[in-house]
């Protein structure tokens, strides 16, 4: 019953795959990026957001008619919502992946530390882990395992408080403290792409379960999430 | 514009059907038509073979006494039949609603079958089989009465009315009754307040039916209530009292041409009385409809 | 600075609230047959005062019947008979002394086609009160009742009209009207929407949520949205086929009416209210 309904979700639900899948590419060619000081990469990634925000509006565009015409509710009704939250994520994690590009721009030519990058490396490889395991989980609607989100995140900040002291310490001269800041910001893109991974990790949950709760909080320390 | 695929123009079969449509028209025209003639013939014969008594003193003196073929009127069996009549309305009226009710709502299948067929049986006994029936019972012992003659044409109104009445009880519609028994209004006064002013009208046109039958009786008051006096216009209904059937009855045993044109000229007073009482009924009925507005 | 931080227990107070309602009908094993048929199976519900309470669920669910019971209904079905316990404000309905008519009275029904009387719109409204006594001031009761019903304003240039004049939306409100008149505490409505168009039937929700203020309503509706909009609490009654093949209605589930449409318990419910399964 309802065919076309369930084809209407089905599509949406498979845009939101495909851009999952984008995403992920894009933050794999951000770190490539920045690893290589690859400037034609630069360009490609930023055209390539295009491709990203294509699905984003088909989603958004969506979404309201699908609520409209087809009222849905209970287990559809959170579907949806999740799709909505999630594309919203991804759209913005796609958007710090192009400022990271460009950053990585701005940052051509200035003296590079190895360590530095191999950390970053390290933080954005975490993310790719975190938003693959989150999509993942989505579509197999299996809430159980997004738990380990939150045991994922917690190292990146863990590292991106201890790159910022490396690159404080990093040397006096002018060029230095500019490469320095510049990477100070790819940090700051890479901790939140983190967040916004463990955010679709909580709809995940809301999902399956049927309740919103926060895996963790800005403001305080929140219980551990009951399963 | 390209031609349709399939034309539209007039075709023999198209002017076939008209043909047959108005043939067919014309025919029902036709037998309505006859219907209404039928019943002026009828009117019409009757009242020109009685217009020679017809006057004024026809219907307001009593029979003249004594040898007059001419002279006096009905006056005596017309409240005769308006007595007879109405005290046998009185009796089954009342009876045949219950009978109704009873049939449409309270009876179980198969008493409900039993008592119809009760009804259909009496309602085909033979007239006269009524009236010696109520002879025996009740002119042997006590003497005629007009109170015998209605007892008798109760009996015949009876069935008529009670099953006129169930059918229309049926047609109301029981989400009529729910609605009252919702309110917390008992079966009786859900009956009574809902269901019967309902189904007034099939109720009066079924009594009207019977008031015309009734007064039409002749062979029962022959036993009942002939011995009735033509002198007077008596309405004790402990007397015997003649009704216009009897006198028609009688009027047209006589030889006299005078009192031949007496019986017809009852003859169109009864159905005068009966056209009025069944314009009444509708009349009555339509007041009704337009105050509920249906 | 303690306001923003203090978490509002909105949970919590939502229990305390739910525990201050009154109950005012307890269905305990409730069955119903029709001859040897059983129609609804072993229902339990508790039904709160005050709140619109829908029951939902496919064709040949028992909804029509098991609402029927509330108010002795079934008495009229010859063959009809209920077991368990059914009581209304803690009297057993259906217990030896009870009499049907004075259930009826404090129970009032509404049909899903709109019933008026062929009376006038003032006789409709006042049938009940002169039959039941209630004749003091009767001009008053009629129009307090008709406004009550959101039809005063259209009807009282023309009480003496009949009701049959009405538009369905109208006679349906002035059927609302009729089992308001005579008091009842609570009112059943079997489908009231179903057989009008859109905007009457907006018109009779909005009358519902006024309703419930003074009233404790229940309403069978085949509409989901509908129930989604008017009522507090919702119960799922579903289809269930027994061994030997015969359909009965048993109650799935049953809680606020939040909790049905965004995260129902049981996949039954979850299945009929998506609309997966008739």
């Amino acid at each position: 019953m309802r065919d076309q309904y369930e084809v209407e979700l089905e599509e949406l639900e498979s845009l939101l795959r495909e851009e999952g899948e984008l995403v992920d590419r894009a933050i794999r060619g951000a770190l490539n990026a920045l690893a290589r000081d690859d400037l034609e990469l630069v360009d490609e990634l930023i055209a390539f957001d295009d491709e990203i925000d294509q699905r984003y509006l088909r989603i958004e565009q969506g979404i309201p008619s699908l609520l409209a015409r087809q009222t849905p509710v209970a287990g559809d009704l959170r579907l949806v919502l999740a799709i909505l939250y999630i594309n919203l994520h991804l759209e913005r994690i796609a958007d710090y992946c192009v400022t990271v590009a460009k950053l990585v721009k701005l940052a051509h030519g200035l003296p590079r530390d190895a360590g530095v990058l191999e950390a970053l490396e390290e933080m954005g490889e975490r993310c790719r882990e975190m938003l693959s395991t989150g999509l993942e989980h989505f579509g197999a609607r299996d809430f159980k395992d997004s738990q380990a989100l939150i045991d994922m995140d917690r190292p990146i900040d863990r590292a991106n408080r201890k790159l910022i002291d490396r690159l404080i310490a990093l040397g006096p001269e002018e060029s230095q403290r500019e490469w320095a800041m510049r990477m100070i910001l790819v940090s700051r893109c890479l901790e939140r792409i983190g967040d916004h991974a463990v955010d679709i990790g909580e709809q995940d949950a809301y999902l399956v379960r049927g309740r919103f709760e926060e895996f963790t909080d800005a403001s305080h320390k929140l219980p551990p999430v009951k399963t | 514009m390209a031609e349709p695929a399939f034309s539209l123009r007039t075709s023999g079969r198209l002017r076939r059907r008209q043909l047959v449509n108005r043939l067919m028209g014309a025919l029902a025209l036709g037998a309505a038509l006859l219907a209404v003639a039928v019943l002026a013939i009828v009117v019409i014969s009757v009242a020109s073979r009685g217009a020679s008594a017809l006057n004024l003193a026809f219907f307001t003196q009593n029979e003249a006494q004594g040898f007059n073929p001419t002279g006096g009127g009905i006056r005596f069996a017309i409240v005769g039949t308006g007595v007879i009549v109405g005290i046998a309305t009185l009796m089954a009226l009342p009876l045949g609603v219950m009978i109704a009710i009873f049939l449409s709502d309270l009876a179980s299948p198969r008493l409900a079958r039993i008592t119809r067929l009760a009804l259909d049986v009496t309602n085909g006994i033979p007239t006269i089989v009524v009236g010696i029936f109520v002879y025996t019972m009740v002119v042997a012992a006590h003497g005629q009465s007009a109170l015998a003659g209605s007892l008798a044409l109760a009996i015949i109104m009876m069935p008529l009315i009670a099953r006129s009445s169930e059918e229309v009880l049926l047609l109301v519609p029981n989400s009529q009754r729910e609605a009252s028994l919702a309110l917390g209004v008992s079966r009786w006064r859900t009956t009574f307040s809902v269901v019967i002013p309902s189904a007034m009208g099939g109720i009066l046109t079924g009594t009207t039916l019977a008031i015309a039958r009734a007064a039409g009786e002749t062979a029962p008051l022959l036993f009942l209530t002939s011995l009735g006096t033509n002198a007077t216009a008596d309405s004790n209904p402990l007397h015997p009292l003649q009704s216009m059937t009897l006198a028609i009855f009688k009027y047209s045993e006589l030889a006299d041409a005078g009192f031949q044109a007496k019986a017809w000229a009852t003859a169109f007073t009864l159905m005068c009385f009966v056209l009025v009482t069944s314009l009444g009924a509708k009349m009555a009925m339509a007041r009704y409809r337009k105050k509920l507005g249906g | 600075m303690e306001a923003i931080r203090t978490k509002i227990d909105v949970a919590g107070q939502e229990r305390l609230a739910e525990a201050e309602r009154e109950t005012v009908f307890e269905a305990r094993d409730v069955s119903v047959f029709y001859g040897g048929q059983r129609a609804v199976d072993k229902v339990n519900i508790d039904i709160y005062q005050r709140l619109v309470t829908a029951i939902i669920g496919p064709s040949g669910c028992g909804k029509s019947t098991f609402i029927r019971t509330l108010n002795r209904m079934t008495d009229l079905v010859p063959s009809a008979r209920l077991t368990g316990e059914l009581r209304y404000r803690g009297i057993d309905l259906y217990g030896p002394k009870v009499d049907p008519v004075e259930v009826r009275r404090r129970i009032g029904m509404v049909f899903q086609k709109p019933n008026p009387f062929p009376k006038s719109i003032y006789d409709n409204v006042a049938y009940g009160l002169r039959i039941l006594g209630m004749k003091k001031d009767l001009d008053q009761r009629v129009e307090k009742t008709l406004r009550a019903a959101a039809l005063w304003d259209e009807v009282k240039d023309r009480l003496k009209d009949s009701a049959l004049g009405l538009s369905g939306g109208q006679q349906q409100r002035l059927c609302i009207a009729r089992a308001i008149a005579v008091e009842p505490e609570v009112i059943l409505l079997d489908e009231p929407a179903s057989a009008l168009d859109p905007i009457a039937t907006s018109a009779i929700e909005d009358l519902m949520h006024e309703l419930k203020r003074d009233y404790t309503i229940v309403i069978v509706t085949h509409n989901m949205q509908q129930a989604a909009r008017v009522a507090d609490m919702t119960a799922f009654f579903g289809l269930n086929v027994t061994p030997e093949g015969s359909r009965e209605g048993i109650l799935v589930e049953y809680d606020k009416t939040e909790k049905i449409f965004t995260n129902p318990s049981d996949s039954r419910t979850e299945g009929y209210v998506t609309g997966r399964f008739g």
